[in-house]
């Protein structure tokens, strides 16, 4: 396998956009890829992108084509990948195979997304045999009230507190001023978090992440490539894949078996990280920073123990101290996150990649990671997908 | 006259001896499925045979939660809406099942409690009927 560098990073901005199709969005983020990577559209040899449900694609999850054609038709190989939220990261991780087993020398990877309003509804199949359709039939139990039901285990199991909860929202609103891509550039105080709306008690309404539009692309190349090519590359350490085991003690559709001798979620997340740190031969102790999925406060308390980063129970007391904040000892989505921007559920995979270059390059202004030299990016989608990227200097 | 409707068929049942949910079990690892399942989905399971089998109605709560808002449908309620609480449920035949919690205290769920299996209306339709699912009752 040959080394991957990461050497164009671009975004469009994260916000609802009601004049721009998703095509748009993703041609600037493109725009800013190749321009930041000095990489003209015709020498992009392949693309890899995500699948979106709500926007373009043709209704086949073709939005990968959809790009390609408004770039300018070249005859490139275009895959389009599908892994729900997990969509980016997936990418990302084609993408790193087509340049790492020498197929190809430069990759484009591209994800971007318009998102309906409200809450993300269910499959839309109304169908009896599918257990999501029969949940919100049955138990009436939508996305949010899943995590909720998580984050009060985890309030049972550790004594975490709605304060605390209110704290990493706090925080991610913190960064996310010090970031010109992100949708809500406002901090909040400890009482504005704790006084929204309860949309799931235990969490409230700026405790999980609205939708968003947005658009990210990166550049992928040989080593040979960039080093002719770039003045700056960050190099791929690891890019992971997995998906979630049978023994998780998560019950995905109505119910599962209560697991034996303890528990093990978001197995698909954990084994892509784990895995990741495998790849990379690397440690959780040498990461100097993560841009993890905060679709809600609580993954950023249960995440950073299933992968090691922390001890079982211990990242309330990480955030009590401010080891998460960007100057700290393990800082946690300095970008300002998911809360900060909104999901524009395909984008996000990339999102982070750029985030994590940015950072990785010294780029990241207010919000920069002194000394950044390793970040380490996950994403996590319907289905039991789960991604993880880490990234080196 | 209003009658008791189930939201679904094939869910669950009430017996001689109470409520129960119908799903299946395997034969080889013993792996627990709710609804019923064709096969076993455990890959560290060579067997494949699975039967029929009842839950319930006797367990713990794993965790719970309390729906703020009116959910999207399919999801049902009736109007005005009132926050209900839902929970998972560590049954204690080894299945782990979600469920909506009974009562008119959503925040009084406690994860450790133990409950128990009944069929309780979810809402009303437009005859009156109630629309029966199964939930589950602190005892």
């Amino acid at each position: 396998m040959r080394d991957v560098a990461v050497i164009g990073l671009g975004m469009h901005p994260w916000g609802k956009f009601e004049g721009k199709s998703v095509t748009q969005l993703c041609r600037e983020a493109v725009e800013n890829a190749l321009k930041d990577a000095g990489v003209a559209w015709r020498e992009i040899q392949a693309v890899s992108a995500a699948s979106s449900r709500f926007s373009g694609g043709r209704g086949w999850g073709l939005n990968g084509n959809d790009v390609v054609e408004d770039m300018g038709a070249t005859g490139v190989p275009v895959f389009n990948l599908s892994a729900g939220c997990a969509a980016g990261g997936n990418a990302f991780n084609v993408g790193y195979m087509m340049v790492a087993s020498g197929m190809y020398d430069i990759v484009l990877v591209v994800g971007g997304e318009k998102m309906p309003k409200g809450f993300i509804q269910t499959s839309g199949v109304e169908e009896h045999t599918d257990p999501e359709y029969l949940r919100q039939l049955c138990v009436g139990m939508p996305g949010p009230a899943f995590w909720a039901v998580m984050c009060r285990r985890r309030m049972a199991e550790y004594g975490t507190t709605e304060e605390q909860l209110a704290k990493i929202a706090v925080k991610a609103h913190k960064n996310s001023v010090h970031n010109p891509y992100a949708r809500f550039r406002k901090e909040f105080t400890l009482e504005e978090v704790l006084g929204s709306p309860l949309v799931s008690y235990p969490l409230r309404l700026f405790e999980i992440c609205p939708v968003s539009d947005g658009a990210a692309a990166v550049v992928l190349c040989s080593a040979e490539v960039a080093r002719k090519r770039s003045a700056k590359p960050v190099w791929v350490a690891a890019s992971k894949v997995a998906t979630a085991t049978f023994d998780d003690g998560i019950p995905r559709g109505l119910a599962g078996a209560v697991p034996p001798g303890g528990k093990a979620y978001h197995s698909e997340a954990a084994a892509a990280v784990r895995g990741a740190f495998e790849q990379a031969g690397i440690g959780p102790k040498d990461l100097s920073l993560v841009e993890l999925q905060d679709n809600t406060v609580y993954y950023e308390l249960s995440f950073p123990e299933e992968w090691g980063l922390c001890e079982p129970g211990e990242a309330e007391s990480l955030l009590e101290r401010g080891e998460t904040l960007p100057t700290g000892r393990l800082p946690i989505n300095p970008s300002g996150g998911f809360l900060s921007f909104g999901e524009a559920t395909t984008a996000q995979g990339l999102f982070q990649v750029c985030e994590l270059g940015w950072q990785l390059r010294g780029e990241a202004g207010g919000r920069q990671v002194p000394g950044a030299k390793v970040g380490l990016g996950q994403t996590l989608g319907l289905g039991g997908n789960g991604t993880a990227v880490i990234l080196k200097r | 006259m209003a009658k008791r409707v189930p939201v679904t068929e094939g869910l669950f049942v009430e017996t001689g001896q109470g409520p129960r949910l119908l799903g299946s079990r395997c034969r080889s690892c013993g792996t627990p499925y709710f609804p019923k399942s064709a096969v076993c989905h455990n890959p560290a399971c060579t067997g494949s045979q699975v039967e029929d089998a009842e839950f319930g109605p006797r367990g713990t709560l794993w965790s719970c939660a309390v729906q703020d808002y009116p959910p999207p449908a399919p999801a049902r309620f009736d109007k005005p809406y009132v926050p209900y609480a839902m929970g998972v449920v560590d049954l204690e035949d080894g299945l782990r099942v979600l469920g909506r919690m009974c009562g008119d205290d959503p925040r009084g769920a406690r994860p450790g409690m133990k409950v128990e299996l009944v069929l309780d209306p979810l809402c009303h339709d437009d005859e009156g009927n109630e629309i029966i699912t199964w939930k589950f009752k602190p005892v």
